[in-house]
C-alpha cells in the first residue's frame, strides 16, 4: 500500500509537470527542454527556505513559484528571440547552465553533496508527514494545477497561444504582440514546475542537482509527446505511463541498475516509434 | 613555467576534438537541415567499438582504430536508412527529426552502459607512461619569449595532427570531387538537386557515413586522451553543436573556427573560476552569439 502511495505521489509532481510543460510545448509551441530547470528551482528554493530559515511549506512554496518566474520572465525573454529548433537548442543550453548553478554555487545549494533533512509541510497544526495525507496533498495541487491549465487553454488567451503556434506571422499581422503572450505563458509554466518541485524537496526530503539534468527534462517531454501534445488528459495518460513502467520492468525481476539503464533505452524507442508511427502521440491534437 | 601556454595548448586541443565532432556534424546538418542529436552517442561507439576490440579481445591497436571508424560510420548510416529517411519521406518536420535523434542518443547510450557498464574506462594501455613533447619557445626567438612553453602527450599532438588532416581533407573532397559536388548541391537546394538527377538519400547516406565515422574518431580520440563513458557523448555532442552554431551552422569552417573558440573560452574561462563551470560557460557563449549573431561567424 505504502508502495502505491509513493508511486501515486509520483505521479501528482510528474503529473504537474507534464501539464505545464504541455502549456509551453504543445499549446504554445515553444520546444523547451528546460523544464527541469524550474522544476529544480522550485525544489531548492523550497528547500532552502524550510531548512535553513525554517519558513513554513506554504509559504516557502510561494516563495519558490515567484523566485521561478522571475528566472522564467528572464530566460522567456531571451529565449523569445528564437525559434523552433534554435529554442531547443537554447533551451537546452539554459537547463546546463542552471544544472552548473545548481553544483557549484555551493555556499547556497551545498553543490553535488544535496540538502538533507527537509521537512514536510505543516498547516495550521495539520502535519503532512504520513505518506497519505501527503498524497492527498500532492493531489490537491494536480487538481488546481489540471484546472488552472484546463481554464487558460480554453480561455481567450488560450486561443491566442493556440494561433501562435499555428501561424504567428499572421496573429501579428491582426495586431498582436506575440511576445507578450509567448513570455506569460513561459511564466505560467515555470512557475508550476516550481509547485512539482516543492513537492518534491518535501517529500523525498533531499535533493541534490543529478534530478534536475538535462535527462529530467528530456524524459518530461517525452511524457508529454506520448501522451499527447496540446491535451492536458494526454498528459496525465503519459506520466501515468512513464512513472508505471520502471516498476512492471522492476516487477519483472531486473535488477536496480539494469532497470534504469532499460528505462532509457524504452523511452528512447518511445520517442523514435512516436516519430515514425504517431507523431501526435495517444490523444494528442497536435504534431511537432 | 607560465601558465597561459599551457592553456593555450590545452585550448588547442580541446578546440581539436570539438573541431572534429563540429566537422561530421555539421556536414549531416548542411545536407538534412536538422540537428541531430545522435551524433554524439556515435562518438561513444566509436570509443566503446576500440575499447572492446583492443582491450577486451587483445586485437591490433591500429586495426581495432580502424575498425571502430568504419563501425561509427556505419552505425550513422543505419540510423538515416533506420530512422531519418522514413521520416524525411513522410516529409517530417525538423523537431520531429530532432526529437527522433534524442529517443536515438537516449537508447543507445543506455545501451552501451547495459552491455559496458556506467564506469568510466581508459583506452590507452600503457596509461601514464605516454610520451610527453615539450613545446618550448623556438631558439630564433629567444630574447622576446625565453622560458614560455608547456607539455602535450603524444595522444594529444595526435588529435591535432588529425584534427587537421581530416578537415583539409574533408575540404578537398567537397571541393574538388564529384561526390563533393552533390553534397554541396543537396545543401544548397534538395529539391533542385533531385530535379537534376543526383540521387540525394544515397549521397545522405555517404554524408551521414563520413560525418559518423569522423565522430567516432573523435570518441576514440578522447578514450585515448582522457577516457571514455556511456555519458560521453553528450558533453561531445553539446561543445560539437555549440562549435558548429557559433562558427556557421553548415559551414565546415565555421564549425572548425567556432570549436576552436569554445576550447580557448572555455580554458581560459576555468583559469580564474572553477574548472566546474565549463560547461556553462561554453553555454553561455552560445547564447551570446545566438542573441547578437544568430548566425554564426561564419554567414552561410
Amino acid at each position: 500500500m505504502e508502495y502505491l502511495i509513493h508511486l501515486a505521489i509520483l505521479f501528482s509532481i510528474y503529473g504537474i509537470l507534464s501539464l505545464s510543460l504541455n502549456l509551453i510545448v504543445g499549446y504554445t509551441g515553444l520546444p523547451s527542454v528546460t523544464h527541469a530547470a524550474f522544476y529544480g528551482i522550485g525544489a531548492y528554493a523550497a528547500a532552502i527556505l524550510l531548512v535553513s530559515y525554517g519558513m513554513n511549506f506554504f509559504l516557502a512554496l510561494f516563495a519558490a513559484i515567484i523566485i521561478s518566474a522571475l528566472v522564467a520572465l528572464l530566460i522567456g525573454l531571451i529565449l523569445s528571440k528564437f525559434d523552433d529548433d534554435y529554442y531547443a537548442l537554447a533551451s537546452f543550453g539554459f537547463n546546463i547552465i542552471i544544472f552548473s548553478i545548481f553544483l557549484n554555487w555551493q555556499g547556497l545549494t551545498r553543490g553535488p553533496l544535496g540538502i538533507p533533512g527537509i521537512s514536510k509541510p505543516v498547516l495550521f497544526g495539520l502535519d503532512f508527514s504520513s505518506n497519505l495525507l501527503f498524497l492527498i496533498l500532492s493531489l490537491i495541487f494536480l487538481a488546481i494545477i489540471y484546472f488552472t491549465a484546463r481554464f487558460i487553454v480554453n480561455s481567450s488567451f488560450g486561443r491566442v497561444l493556440k494561433a501562435i503556434r499555428e501561424d504567428e506571422t499572421a496573429l501579428q499581422v491582426f495586431g498582436y504582440n506575440t511576445l507578450y503572450y509567448k513570455l506569460a505563458i513561459f511564466v505560467i509554466g515555470s512557475a508550476m514546475a516550481a509547485v512539482a518541485g516543492s513537492l518534491f524537496a518535501s517529500y523525498i526530503t533531499f535533493i541534490d542537482p543529478s534530478s534536475f539534468w538535462l535527462m529530467e527534462s528530456i524524459f518530461i517531454l517525452a511524457i508529454i509527446i506520448l501522451g499527447g501534445l496540446s491535451n492536458l488528459k494526454g498528459s496525465l495518460l503519459g506520466a501515468l505511463f512513464l512513472i508505471l513502467l520502471p516498476e512492471i520492468l522492476r516487477f519483472i525481476g531486473l535488477p536496480n541498475e539494469l532497470a534504469a539503464q532499460m528505462r532509457q533505452v524504452i523511452y528512447g524507442i518511445i520517442l523514435i516509434l512516436l516519430m515514425l508511427y504517431r507523431p501526435q502521440g495517444l490523444v494528442g491534437e497536435y504534431k511537432l | 613555467m607560465d601558465i597561459v601556454p599551457q592553456l593555450i595548448l590545452n585550448s588547442i586541443i580541446a578546440g581539436a576534438i570539438y573541431a572534429l565532432v563540429a566537422l561530421g556534424f555539421n556536414l549531416i546538418y548542411g545536407a538534412t537541415k536538422f540537428f541531430n542529436l545522435a551524433h554524439g552517442v556515435v562518438a561513444a561507439i566509436g570509443g566503446y567499438i576500440v575499447f572492446y576490440l583492443s582491450k577486451t579481445l587483445g586485437l591490433n591497436l591500429y586495426l581495432s582504430v580502424a575498425t571502430g571508424v568504419l563501425l561509427a560510420g556505419f552505425a550513422g548510416y543505419l540510423l538515416d536508412k533506420l530512422i531519418y529517411l522514413p521520416l524525411r519521406r513522410k516529409k517530417a518536420s525538423n523537431m520531429i527529426l530532432l526529437v527522433a535523434s534524442l529517443g536515438a542518443f537516449t537508447a543507445i547510450q543506455a545501451i552501451i552502459a547495459i552491455v559496458f557498464t556506467s564506469q568510466f574506462q581508459t583506452l590507452s594501455r600503457n596509461f601514464g607512461s605516454q610520451k610527453i613533447f615539450e613545446v618550448s619557445c623556438p631558439v630564433a626567438l629567444r630574447s622576446i619569449c625565453y622560458g614560455v612553453g608547456g607539455v602535450i602527450t603524444q595522444t594529444q599532438l595526435i588529435i591535432f595532427i588529425s584534427g587537421m588532416v581530416i578537415m583539409g581533407a574533408l575540404v578537398i573532397v567537397l571541393k574538388k570531387t564529384m561526390f563533393g559536388k552533390m553534397v554541396r548541391a543537396i545543401s544548397d537546394d534538395e529539391e533542385v538537386a533531385r530535379i537534376v538527377g543526383i540521387n540525394t538519400n544515397k549521397i545522405i547516406g555517404y554524408v551521414f557515413f563520413i560525418g559518423s565515422a569522423i565522430a567516432g574518431l573523435a570518441g576514440i580520440l578522447v578514450g585515448f586522451d582522457t577516457g571514455i563513458e556511456p555519458t560521453m557523448g553528450m558533453n561531445l555532442l553539446l561543445k560539437g553543436v555549440i562549435a558548429s552554431v557559433i562558427g556557421g551552422v553548415g559551414n565546415i569552417y565555421g564549425g572548425v573556427l567556432g570549436a576552436f573558440l569554445i576550447g580557448f573560452v572555455e580554458n581560459f574561462g576555468i583559469w580564474k573560476i572553477s574548472g566546474e563551470w565549463k560547461d556553462a560557460i561554453a553555454f553561455a557563449v552560445l547564447i551570446v552569439f545566438l542573441i547578437f549573431r544568430p548566425r554564426g561567424i561564419i554567414k552561410k
